[in-house]
């Protein structure tokens, strides 16, 4: 009872608010507490030297939840309302509730890494589950249990090539539509190392494999290609790819995502090594780019895994169960020599993409992976329809999305959508790019209006 | 604790032994080397054919909670890994101067700098 | 003595555990799709095909068989396990907050806003100058701010020379793993025997090789970096840069700021510090703090305020991006939230609780604690006994155990951190726990645990035989 009369008092009087609400010490029992401890105060208790102790204000007002909550969601107001149909790399699907209700359990949310495997067996088996989806996707033996997001799970299958010793060769090459962004962040994981970073041509990431043959030589370590690519079209000659890269000492890594590889050409059987990519499309999508790196692998390069990873074994009455293994790869052991300096992950993204999919099923999966290659090309058609706009459906096969030329001056277009409540990518003077799935498919006929109305 | 130290072979101070009795000598890690790792998971070992200095870091032994390199405690050619210990790691622990050894060297200099039984008995 | 029992799924298997989804159902499904050409797919796909009101009750099966901060007590040293309010989760779950990153600025300046807003609290409260919200994690952020000191360094033409990251021995590993990877070699610098800096060492250690020297403090056994100024200016005049690491920052809320003691670049974990759920291992955040100097090597983009509205700047000489967007969003959104909350006075009082907690439970166990005064953690000695099965004996007493066997300068460590959340009752629990173990035989301690939903697991054959997906138990009973 004193801990809801300390927390009333609080609210009340909010000039004598002295303390954390979160803080459960009633008077006495902090006086109880100096006497056991042999202080005065609380102030003793800290080896600080004067020199260094800070006196000052930060200047931040104490508030109540109510006010909290009010002011935070009134700024999140100032965000422009709009119909995302944007894509390129992070991309919304429809969550089911039941994600939400599952992974906000306490239990699961407000635990810590499994250290102690015996009291955390739910999450474990939950991210072995996660594992194995993602294994049954790529065909690959290994997944981890996650990296951050896509960009830095690319950076870590760069400096894994390094390490790998069937690998050799300083260049890694990545597509020349590859997001700048995972450009950015692949440039700074291969800092550290003697890898260089170069780009293949490709026909808007289509990968042409005599154009990369062209750029292969010995010195080539790691070859990136992502299916779809960042402009939305499915890859149409990876066998071609696999054959070219199939020589044991270049490392042939695939960017894809969980929807995108239930219904596509599995990355094992055009003899990838590596998969990588933004795994949250399943479970939470876009969220200002918080996310949940993808990271597979063939079992060859298993002791080079960089992150966590859950295993089964066997407790001491004879039953499974399951636990953080292989953990002398990482930091906390092998420390300068880690595969990674990666400690906390995405293991709650991971465990609603692992809620999701289980949602779904393979059916559900699979339909939704098909409604992402209807949705743009039925879009694509009728935007083709609009006087000024040319989508070409047969430029290739699309998933997801889709890029159009349209005149006049496409910022300008975007900017004028924008207002009509309806937010795309303006790719250069004459180029947008569409993204359509579950999420959004219901506002496309009205996008189409929109086009066409800005457009006449 | 005791520890097993068979007198015929020589050891680094780093723990390794080295058997100039077979062929090429013979190299793997002392019994009280084993037992402060615990229980080994893994091993690596190098390719045969690959070139090793005197005191040089020629694989690693890993347990649940710890990585541990392996020195060559004389150089030399490798011209054998012992496949049995990369599959059965246990081996390290079970039979450390017998199943459990890890590579024998083709050696370019003698055994003279190594220690003794005793001598190393001393060490630990 | 309370006692713990979690759920043990036996009786609803014949096998003695939970069965995994794809025990209770697996199905393989042909893939066809006629408006793809076949060499484009996959053939089939096998998994689990469950109803809805199956998957629920799996994973709430799975829920109970866990432990969280609002099951227990969650002393874990170094981590900060502290009670996460659940308003902060309803403000990120926001349809207006889940928007795409590559919306325009001024279509997302609410976001921007809560951005630049929370660059300035923590800046505040670090005493630092200039703040990046990008590292999607603690770890990531020491990675930014090493890149950031090399940038430095190699504008400053002294980049080939500064070869050299130093590390305390005590350090997380994190730390030297960083800092390889950014391609430094990591000098290992040994404490003194109070547990602290060796200034004489760490004159030794730096030179003009130094880049940076990279420290925790309060460090991981509780202790205050006395010599904090001296240790900076030793640093500084040999031209290297100090880091702080942030984990141990909620021992020093509003009482001392790295800025002031002399840091150059630090990083903030705020998913300890300031209570963003762990999430079983993640997301958190780890912004970065630098001073004045340093701001111009930040990643970009950087939020700046021009007369009221936001704006993304590329900072001059950036060292590029260390996350494929703005790191993770909803944990700084939570951050914010948490901190907003609190204010000053709550900010202070949090440190307050977490020092007097963490002492208050020092002086109720009856282990040996060989180094203080001690912070926010403590780290106590298993003494003869072996501190990872003491720990295994403390979850039968319903209270997750410390972290066990580190840091190394303390024999068979329990490294404690009850945090500013747990109240007096609690910690009375927690050190009856401690104690009781303590008098507890060793053929007791070895059975244990007893309570949890599993049994002692055994890790060696996990690691030598990897069982990594359902795919490789086909076979298992």
């Amino acid at each position: 009872m004193s801990y809801h009369t300390q927390l009333s008092r609080t609210e009340e009087t909010e000039t004598e608010s002295t303390g954390s609400p979160f803080a459960p010490h009633t008077e006495a029992d902090v006086e109880a507490m100096l006497r056991a401890v042999d202080a005065e105060s609380v102030e003793e208790l800290f080896d600080v030297p004067n020199s260094v102790r800070f006196d000052g204000e930060f200047g931040i007002e104490a508030a109540s939840e109510r006010e909290v909550v009010r002011s935070v969601v009134e700024t999140l107001g100032r965000n422009e309302s709009a119909t995302e149909f944007l894509g390129r790399g992070h991309y919304d699907h429809y969550v089911p509730s039941l994600v939400d209700h599952l992974a906000d359990r306490s239990e699961f949310l407000t635990s810590y890494t499994q250290y102690q495997p015996e009291i955390t067996q739910g999450f474990l088996q939950a991210l072995f589950e996660y594992q194995s989806l993602l294994v049954e996707l790529t065909g690959l033996e290994v997944a981890n249990c996650s990296m951050y997001d896509a960009a830095t799970a690319l950076g870590e299958v760069a400096t894994l090539s390094r390490r790998a010793r069937s690998v050799t060769g300083d260049r890694v090459l990545v597509p020349d539509a590859l997001r700048d962004e995972r450009r950015a962040v692949l440039e700074n994981y291969v800092g550290g190392t003697a890898l260089a970073v170069e780009e293949y041509p490709t026909a808007a990431g289509v990968v042409d494999p005599d154009d990369l043959e062209d750029a292969l030589d010995d010195d080539v370590a790691l070859v990136y290609v992502e299916n779809p690519t960042t402009t939305g079209l499915i890859q149409d000659r990876l066998e071609a790819v696999g054959e070219l890269l199939a020589a044991d000492d270049v490392l042939f890594c695939l960017g894809s995502d969980p929807i995108a590889l239930s219904l596509l050409r599995t990355p094992a059987s055009i003899g990838a090594d590596a998969v990588i990519g933004d795994a949250s499309v399943l479970g939470l999508g876009t969220a200002y780019g918080t996310s949940l790196g993808l990271f597979a692998c063939k079992e060859e390069y298993l002791r080079q895994v960089p992150g966590r990873l859950v295993g089964a074994s066997r407790d001491e009455s004879g039953r499974r169960a399951y636990t953080l293994t292989l953990q002398t790869r990482e930091q906390h052991i092998r420390r300068e020599r880690a595969t990674s300096n990666i400690c906390t992950n995405q293991a709650w993204v991971a465990l609603r993409t692992a809620i999701h999919a289980a949602v779904l099923g393979p059916d559900g999966l699979l339909d939704l992976a098909k409604e992402c290659h209807r949705l743009p090309e039925v879009l694509a058609r009728e935007l083709d329809a609009i006087e000024g706009v040319s989508a070409p459906v047969r430029d290739g096969y699309h998933f997801r999305e889709f890029r159009a030329t349209v005149e006049p001056d496409a910022t300008e277009l975007v900017s004028e959508l924008y207002a009509e409540g309806f937010a795309v990518h303006a790719i250069d003077a004459d180029t947008i790019q569409v993204c359509v799935t579950d999420a959004n498919e219901n506002r496309a006929a009205e996008l189409v209006t929109a086009i066409t109305e800005v457009l006449d | 604790m005791d520890f097993e130290i068979p007198t015929e072979l020589r050891y680094a101070e780093s723990h390794e032994w080295a058997d100039e009795r077979t062929d090429a000598v013979r190299v793997g890690v002392s019994d009280f080397a084993q037992d402060e790792l615990g229980d080994i998971v893994f091993v690596e070992l190098p390719a045969e054919g690959a070139e090793l200095g005197a005191g040089e870091e020629f694989g690693v032994l890993e347990s649940i909670k710890a990585v541990s390199d392996i020195y060559a405690p004389v150089a030399g050619t490798v011209v054998a890994a012992n496949e049995a210990v990369v599959d059965s790691p246990e081996l390290v622990n079970e039979d450390p101067y017998g199943d459990g050894w890890l590579i024998e060297v083709e050696p370019a200099g003698d055994l003279e700098h190594l220690l003794d039984a005793s001598a190393y008995e001393e060490t630990i | 003595m309370q006692r713990h029992e979690q759920a043990v799924w036996n009786e609803t298997s014949s096998e003695g555990y939970e069965p995994l989804l794809s025990e209770k159902d697996r199905t393989t499904i042909d893939v066809e799709f006629e408006e793809l050409p076949d060499e484009l797919t996959r053939e089939s796909l096998e998994l689990p095909a469950l109803s809805e009101p199956e998957v629920a009750r799996h994973y709430t099966r799975l829920s109970q068989m866990n432990y969280g901060i609002d099951s227990g007590p969650y002393p874990l040293g170094s981590c900060t396990m502290k009670y996460n309010p659940k308003f902060t989760e309803d403000v990120a779950a926001r349809s207006e907050a889940a928007v795409h990153p590559d919306r325009p600025e001024e279509a997302v300046q609410g976001t921007l806003q809560l951005y630049h807003e929370l660059q300035e609290y923590l800046g505040r409260i670090g005493g630092m100058d200039a703040v990046t919200l990008q590292p999607p994690a603690g770890a990531a952020g020491e990675f930014t701010g090493i890149l950031v000191a090399k940038a430095y360094h190699e504008r400053n033409g002294d980049g080939e020379r500064r070869s050299e990251v130093i590390v305390p021995s005590s350090a997380h590993g994190t730390n030297f793993a960083s800092a390889a990877m950014a391609g430094y070699d990591v000098v290992e610098l040994p404490g003194d025997d109070d547990g602290r800096v060796d200034l004489e060492a760490l004159r030794s250690a730096v030179g003009e090789e130094t880049a940076a020297l990279m420290l925790t403090n309060p460090n991981t056994l509780g202790l205050f970096e006395r010599d904090i100024e001296e240790i900076a200016s030793v640093v500084h005049d040999a031209g290297g840069l100090l880091y702080y690491d942030g984990a141990n920052l909620n021992a020093l809320l509003g009482r001392a700021r790295p800025g002031d003691m002399g840091f150059d670049i630090m990083h903030y974990n705020v998913h300890k510090t300031f209570a963003t759920p762990h999430g079983g291992g993640g997301p958190g955040a780890g912004p970065i703090g630098v001073t004045e100097e340093l701001e111009p090597f930040l990643p970009s983009p950087q939020v700046e305020a021009r007369n009221g509205t936001y704006e993304l700047v590329e900072p001059e000489h950036s060292i590029g991006k260390v996350h494929g967007a703005m790191g993770n969003w909803l944990v700084l959104l939570k951050t914010h939230a948490y901190i907003r909350r609190l204010g000053d006075a709550g900010l202070r009082d949090t440190s307050a609780k977490a020092v007097l907690n963490a002492n208050y439970l020092a002086s109720q166990i009856d282990l040996e604690i060989p180094f203080g005064p001690f912070h926010h953690e403590f780290v106590a000695s298993a003494g003869e006994r072996d501190a990872a099965e003491f720990a295994k004996r403390m979850l039968d007493y319903g209270v997750h155990p410390p972290t066990t066997k580190w840091p190394e300068i303390v024999p068979e460590a329990l490294m404690t951190e009850p945090t500013e959340a747990e109240s007096k009752t609690t910690l009375d629990q927690l050190a009856a726990a401690f104690n009781a173990v303590a008098d507890e035989d060793e053929e007791t301690i070895a059975a244990a645990p007893e309570t949890t939903s599993a049994r002692y697991i055994d890790q060696t054959s996990a690691a030598r035989s990897p069982r990594l997906s359902w795919h490789a138990l086909s076979d298992d009973a």
